[in-house]
């Protein structure tokens, strides 16, 4: 393709961004300070007066503080109970030769085909048969379940990267299990852990299929407040505050995940180069 | 490295046991509750009443709308995907100026929030949204036009192609990437020109990956809720709606296992058919 059609093309699509994804975020950052006492609507281009009010407002007077503090513990919890959970497979899938591996590799993958909100109304079917009506470790059981496949893969790939030569010369050096751990194995696996633990804490503070369904009607996580502010009672300067405060921090940190991704290739870990 | 089954055993139990016993769970349950198990309200036994109530009783209208209209909304959302994903994908196989920030704002949309991007779509599209203000502003417009909840579902559309396209976009680009220069300019050589290339050279060899991005987000889009719910025409129920109404709101956990199932199948048997006609239209266009 010729550089000046190349250019063409580059500011055309860098528009086309501008259109898709500034556009919208700098209308909810609007909606969301529109001062509660003077309304914004048609035919005001902009509205009429600013403030920080319906932020305030939120917090106080609506259930995102304890949905927020929901979110905020549930998703540390599930990210270290699936990593926990996740990494002896892992390594068995990566480094020990069995039967049927290739196989096991694939269907521990099931939870990411099946539709969501299915796994949600039929875990919560399943919990009521047991008679099991706690909701937060129901929800924390759920999000394990979901998010366990991207653990698993995540780590299989880095207990892959652990180089069997460090390993054996350090057993030859007559090291401890522990000390062989440090030196081979987490060098290598460091930045799957890290990542897989980002990546399920993000996932589990977007999760909604799991958080509505057995949640419902009285427990509140950051996206099923926002479906409600979409719902029932539409209020957009609301939804607007609530949206905000679900994508400001996971971008933050989804880029921090793509450096971690970056910094998890084979060259970097392998001990060599 | 071998090992004793029973030391393999004890390793994959807490990660891959737990998963396979969960999700089989889940999926028994589901299968049980649609014959007549585990009925909450009524006598808990053997019965095919529910199958026949949802698919060919009072109910089966509604159900069969609901069915083919997740199949065509998932469908146009898969095949959409890929179709804008491919060019852009072969236009970023080499690396120029720019090319990475232009790559890094294509994928933004999988960091937004499936619901935050139905609100922000339904701000710049509504009554009186963005694009209604701008167009009666410029004049080109004498009143503005409805665009939410529009009868065909294409802001549903359009929002699944927005969600998803980055992630076939991501597929595709790996794959496209692994093509070798030598092909291309053999290709070249003999007098191809790009579509001739991309019909011959470049679709065949990428088609393992275009039909894993078509099942994928077909996967995706037949199950979706919130896009449906937010945004989706007010008359449509798609599958995943339509089972947690008749679970929600008429309590009737029997009959959303049926729907359940059903969108299971849809979700399997529907992509196994895009990927089947991606392969043969491949086969078509290398002759």
């Amino acid at each position: 393709m010729s550089i000046k059609l190349n250019k063409i093309f580059l500011y055309l699509f860098l528009g086309l961004a501008f259109i898709w994804l500034f556009v919208p975020f700098s209308m909810a950052l609007l909606w969301s300070l529109v001062d509660p006492s003077v309304s914004w609507s048609y035919p005001d281009i902009f509205p009429k007066k600013l403030s920080l009010q319906r932020w305030f407002d939120m917090w106080e007077t609506t259930s995102l503080s304890t949905a927020m503090l929901n979110s905020y513990s549930l998703a540390p919890l599930a990210a270290l109970v699936t990593i926990l959970l996740a990494s002896p497979t892992a390594y068995a899938f990566a480094k020990i030769d069995f039967p049927g591996r290739e196989v096991f590799k694939v269907l521990v993958l099931i939870p990411l085909v099946v539709p969501s909100f299915v796994i949600a109304i039929f875990f919560t079917s399943l919990l009521y048969s047991l008679h099991i009506y706690a909701k937060y470790p129901s929800i924390l059981l759920g999000h394990v379940l979901l998010f366990m496949p991207y653990a698993v893969r995540i780590l299989t790939v880095s207990f892959t990267q652990v180089n069997d030569d460090i390993v054996n010369a350090a057993r030859d050096l007559g090291a401890n299990p522990w000390a062989i751990f440090k030196v081979a194995y987490l060098p290598a696996i460091k930045p799957g852990i890290l990542a897989s633990l980002l990546i399920v804490f993000i996932l589990s503070i977007e999760e909604f299929a799991v958080a509505f369904i057995v949640g419902s009607p009285d427990f509140t996580t950051i996206p099923t407040i926002l479906y409600s502010f979409l719902g029932y009672n539409f209020i957009r300067s609301n939804a607007a505050v609530v949206s905000l405060v679900l994508v400001g921090p996971n971008v933050l940190l989804m880029l921090f995940l793509e450096r971690l991704l970056q910094s998890a290739n084979p060259q970097n870990v392998s001990g060599k180069g | 490295m071998k090992k004793p089954w029973w030391v393999v055993l004890l390793l994959i139990t807490p990660g891959f046991g737990f998963v396979l016993l969960l999700i089989g769970a889940v999926v028994s349950m589901a299968v049980a509750q649609s014959i007549g198990f585990y009925n909450f309200a009524g006598e808990s036994q053997f019965s095919l009443e529910h199958w026949q109530q949802i698919i060919n009783g009072d109910g089966s209208r509604r159900f069969w709308r609901a069915f083919r209209y997740s199949a065509y909304i998932a469908s146009y959302s898969a095949i959409l995907s890929v179709i804008i994903a491919y060019p852009i994908a072969l236009w970023l196989r080499k690396p120029f100026k720019g090319s990475i920030t232009l790559s890094a704002i294509l994928k933004a949309p999988m960091l937004v929030h499936g619901l935050v991007a139905a609100f922000l779509m339904i701000n710049v599209i509504s009554y009186h949204g963005f694009i209604n203000e701008f167009m009666i502003w410029s004049g080109l417009w004498d009143k503005p036009v409805r665009m939410q909840n529009d009868k065909l579902g294409i802001g549903v559309i359009f929002l699944q192609v927005w969600k998803q396209m980055p992630f076939a976009l991501l597929l595709l680009s790996g794959s496209v990437q692994n093509l070798s220069d030598s092909v291309l300019d053999a290709a070249q050589d003999l007098g191809a020109g790009s579509i001739a290339r991309f019909r011959k050279v470049v679709l065949p060899l990428t088609l393992q990956s275009l039909q894993a991005a078509l099942i994928l987000i077909f996967i995706g889009a037949a199950g979706d809720f919130s896009f449906q719910k937010v945004a989706g025409p007010t008359a449509e129920n798609s599958m995943a709606t339509l089972m947690i109404y008749v679970q929600t709101d008429v309590g009737d956990w029997n009959g959303a296992a049926v729907i359940a199932i059903m969108l299971m199948v849809l979700a399997l048997f529907g992509s196994l058919a895009v990927a089947i006609v991606a392969k043969y239209v491949s086969r078509v266009a290398t002759l």
